[in-house]
Order: structure tokens, then C-alpha cells, then sequence
């Protein structure tokens, strides 16, 4: 798997340049510049009221920058032509909908033909172990199988580009743990490239691949970490604890 | 963690004292009224039937016809009446509830002269309906229609507004067009504020027919009321209203059949 390795040959999925963001007088973001490769899983993190949902909502293209760009495979990132998607930190599946038509509502959105919806969402039935939960409601699910079917969903449409705002924020540790491992076991079957936005440290120790560090306003990227430790990984390893120390260090020191 | 839920909703299927004691509470307020009527019967037998007289009443009821219409004919003549009416309103209701509500202009447009129309009463109608289509048929499923249509409008109405913007933006994010949000969106998310309207509308439907009936028919259950009043027939107004409120609950019970049949994620137990 390229994700244990040094050297990474992947191609550059994501490109941001110079990102940058007014709301009037209001300096928000303040050039910006990262690549994201394909298929890579990058956190990001930052101190509170940096900017972050500002920082998603450009991504997603719902803001646009004032300066700047995104590029998506060398394109500017067009919510037409490319495929984004997002996780809300709140459990938004759709009450009126069974689990597995949750699963399928974003593929026939996109009026993808039946054969291949049955086939994305059967993997994702599969993967996330919700066979017995296909036909409940969302009210029927506890908090944590609602938020596996939001993932799921996400996952679902393949993205280009999977954001995912702080999706565990609500979980207590154990669930946080277990979604956590899913998510990657999830991210390694598909192949998504994922930017997960989170508050928990130790989280984005655990899953990235690399860690965006957000300075405080107006928004910079503090510091582009390559996070090379050897998944699963042991949150009590010294490498691990190091380089949490490092993350929280870096977020401190404004 | 989801085999103990389950195993606790197996735990309250189960038949407890409890359940035992509301269901023996709510027979209990129906032998009350009994009593009560009995009671009342036996003190002022001139002025008052008696239950049992107006079973007598019923069962003659059913031999001898009212304007040679048989009792069951009656029901059916004030169902039809109320189904009709119902269609139209849920049809027309939910259409034009669904577009004032999705639709701002319309909103604002039609806001103002519904917000004029609501409050009149159906029956506050009945003078006008008859000038312009005498005591016919079509008057009165009109009248019902008035009646029942206006619950069903400001309910979707309602549901469509308060979408929450969360399924919006989900909607947004999965790059749903418009036409999308709506039908696959808004209007499921409306669903059970669209049969809140419903389930009002039959019960008010089953009230305006009666009204209707009242002011001038020649069959149908108000028609009944409005014959033992002036027969001086009590026991039959009181066959009449028996059977009134019987229908009446077996309409409320139908239509949460329905609901639980259409919404069945919206059993809140």
C-alpha cells in the first residue's frame, strides 16, 4: 500500500493556489497554497474560529475565493463537472428514507444507471457491516450507525474529493475509535482522496496520511506535516505521542 | 448496543398491569357515560329516552326507511359526500400548499387572500353556495370541500417552510437541481406536516357534512338529526348522533392506517 511508503509517486488530485478570502474588510484566509494527492488523507486542524468552516465552504466551491484557485486533476474545480462530497458534522440522513435508500439517494441524484448504484451500494453495505440495518429507518439506528450511514453515503458517490467536517465530533471515545478504523478501512477499498476536518488531535494523528496545521485568523497553512507512521497505528507508540505533541505545539503557539 | 434496544421493544410488547389498567380506564369512561345517560333518562323519562329505547329506535331503524332511504343508505349518502369532498381537497390542498410554500412570489401572492379566507367557517358559506348552486348535491360536497381543504393547505404549507435546511444542504452538496429538491427533498421532508393536514381535514370533513346536511337535505345522517327534531323523535337524533361519533372515529382510525402505512418512519411510539 502507497500509504506506507516514503516515497510517494501518487499524482497531485487537488491543487490550491493562493487561496485567499475577504468578507468586506474581514481578512478570512490568507493565501493558501497545498496540493492533495490522489487519493491521499489529509487532516486538517487549527485552533477554533480559524476560518475553517470558511476554509471547507471554498473547497466546496458553495463560497467563492477572492484570490485564488482550486484545481481538481489540472481543471478549476467545477461542482458540475467534478464530483465533491460532504459529511456534516450533524447526522443528516434522511429520516423519510431506509438506510439502504440513503445509500443510494446521492446516486440517483446523479441519475447513475441502476446496475451500477446496486453494485456501489452493495459494497458499502458490505463494508460498513450494515446488512441487518438495510431496511430500518434512521430513528430506528443509535447516534453512531445514523453517522456510518452519512459516511457511507459519501463514500458511495466516489468522489474526486470527500470533505468530511469534524464527522465524529458527537461520538463518545469507543464509537470515535471503532468509525475511526472504518473510515480508513472505507478510504483504502475505494480509493477516495478525503480531507477530514477535525478539533481532535489524536484523531488526525491516527488517520492522516499528511496534517494540514491552520494558523489563526485571517488563515494560513502554519505547517504541512507528512505523517509517515505505519498504519494501524498505536496511539501509545513514542512516535505517536511525539507527533501529537508536535500538532499540539504548533496550534498553541499563536 | 442494538440487541439490547431490541430486546427492550420485545419488553414492553408485552401485556403489563399497566396496559391492562388504561385499557380497563377507557372502557370504564364509556360505562360512565352510559350510566350517566341512563341516569339522566330515568329521572326525566318524559323529556329524556332511555338507552334502551333508543336501541328499540335503531332497531326499527333499520326495518322501517326514512324517506325511503334505509339507514345504512343514509351513512353511505354522507360518506360519499365527505370521500368526494376529501379527494378534491387533498388533491388540490396539497398542490397548492406545496406551491405557496416552496414558492416565495406565490407565497406572497396568495398569502394575503388566504390568510382572508381562512378564518370564515364553512358553513358562513352556505348562504352564497346556495344562491349560486341552489341545495344540490354539488353545494354541499362543496361546502365539505371549503371545510377540508384549508387544514390541508396550511399543514403543507407548513412542512414545506419548515424543511430543515440541514436535508437542504445535504440536497445541495449531492448537486440536486431544483426540481429534485422539491419532489425528493422538501415534500417527503413534509410528509408528516402534509398528514397532520390530512387527518384534520377528514375530521373536519365529517363535521361540515353533517352541518350541511342539517340545512337542507334529503338523506344523509344530519338529515336524521334534523328529522327526529322535527318529528319530535329524540330517540332518533340520538341513534343519529350515536352513529355520528362512532363514523367519526372509525375515520380517525382509518386515516392513521394510512399514515402509519405511508409514513411508516414517523412512529413515534
Amino acid at each position: 500500500m502507497t500509504a506506507n511508503t516514503t516515497e510517494d509517486n501518487r499524482e497531485a488530485k487537488v491543487q490550491v493556489r493562493h487561496l485567499t478570502k475577504y468578507f468586506g474588510k474581514l481578512h478570512v484566509l490568507d493565501d493558501i497554497s497545498f496540493d492533495i494527492k490522489k487519493g491521499e488523507f489529509v487532516c486538517v486542524v487549527g485552533p477554533t474560529g480559524c476560518g475553517k468552516t470558511t476554509f471547507l465552504n471554498l473547497l466546496t466551491k458553495i463560497y467563492e475565493p477572492t484570490s485564488g484557485e482550486l484545481r481538481i486533476d489540472g481543471e478549476l474545480a467545477d461542482p458540475k463537472k467534478h464530483n465533491l462530497a460532504f459529511v456534516f458534522q450533524e447526522p443528516s440522513a434522511y429520516p423519510w428514507l431506509t438506510v439502504e435508500e440513503n445509500l443510494r439517494f446521492g446516486l440517483k441524484i446523479k441519475r447513475l444507471p441502476k446496475k451500477t448504484i446496486d453494485e456501489r451500494v452493495e459494497k458499502i453495505v458490505r463494508l460498513l457491516g450494515l446488512e441487518k440495518f438495510r431496511d430500518s429507518y434512521p430513528s430506528d439506528l443509535s447516534a453512531s450507525t445514523e453517522q456510518r450511514v452519512i459516511i457511507g453515503r459519501a463514500f458511495a458517490m466516489e468522489p474526486d474529493l470527500l470533505l468530511m467536517d469534524e464527522p465524529y465530533a458527537q461520538m463518545d471515545i469507543k464509537l470515535r475509535f471503532y468509525l475511526e478504523d472504518e473510515v480508513l478501512r472505507l478510504w483504502r477499498e475505494i480509493g477516495t482522496t478525503v480531507v477530514f476536518i477535525t478539533h481532535n488531535i489524536e484523531e488526525a494523528v491516527y488517520l492522516s496520511e499528511k496534517v494540514l496545521i491552520l494558523s489563526n485568523k485571517p488563515t494560513t497553512v502554519k505547517e504541512e506535516l507528512q505523517n509517515t507512521l505505519p498504519y494501524p497505528r498505536d496511539i501509545t507508540s513514542g512516535d505517536f505521542i511525539d507527533l501529537r505533541k508536535h500538532i499540539t505545539d504548533q496550534i498553541k503557539w499563536w | 448496543m442494538r440487541k439490547e434496544e431490541k430486546a427492550a421493544v420485545e419488553e414492553v410488547k408485552k401485556i403489563t398491569a399497566l396496559d391492562a389498567a388504561y385499557k380497563i380506564l377507557s372502557c370504564l369512561s364509556i360505562l360512565l357515560l352510559f350510566g350517566l345517560w341512563y341516569g339522566v333518562s330515568a329521572l326525566y323519562p318524559h323529556l329524556f329516552p332511555s338507552p334502551y329505547i333508543a336501541w328499540q329506535r335503531f332497531l326499527t331503524l333499520l326495518e322501517k326507511p326514512i324517506m325511503r332511504v334505509s339507514f345504512p343508505m343514509h351513512i353511505a349518502a354522507s360518506l360519499k359526500r365527505v370521500v368526494i369532498a376529501l379527494l378534491f381537497a387533498w388533491g388540490l390542498g396539497i398542490s397548492f400548499g406545496v406551491m405557496i410554500g416552496w414558492n416565495k412570489k406565490m407565497d406572497a401572492f396568495f398569502g394575503s387572500i388566504f390568510a382572508f379566507i381562512r378564518p370564515i367557517p364553512p358553513i358562513a358559506w352556505i348562504p352564497l353556495i346556495t344562491i349560486c348552486f341552489g341545495i344540490s348535491e354539488f353545494s354541499k360536497v362543496l361546502i365539505v370541500f371549503i371545510g377540508a381543504v384549508m387544514p390541508v393547505v396550511v399543514n403543507t404549507h407548513d412542512g414545506l417552510v419548515k424543511v430543515q435546511k440541514l436535508y437542504l444542504d445535504v440536497g445541495e452538496v449531492f448537486h440536486a437541481n431544483k426540481r429534485q429538491m422539491l419532489t425528493e427533498i422538501a415534500i417527503p421532508a413534509a410528509y408528516p406536516s402534509i398528514f397532520a393536514g390530512i387527518r384534520t381535514s377528514t375530521s373536519t370533513a365529517w363535521m361540515v357534512v353533517l352541518a350541511a346536511e342539517m340545512l337542507g337535505a334529503n338523506k344523509g345522517v344530519g338529515f336524521l338529526v334534523v328529522r327526529g327534531m322535527e318529528g319530535n323523535d329524540l330517540p332518533l337524533v340520538l341513534v343519529a348522533m350515536i352513529t355520528i361519533g362512532l363514523i367519526g372515529a372509525l375515520l380517525a382510525i382509518v386515516t392513521s392506517m394510512l399514515e402509519r402505512r405511508l409514513c411508516p418512519w414517523d412512529n413515534k411510539k
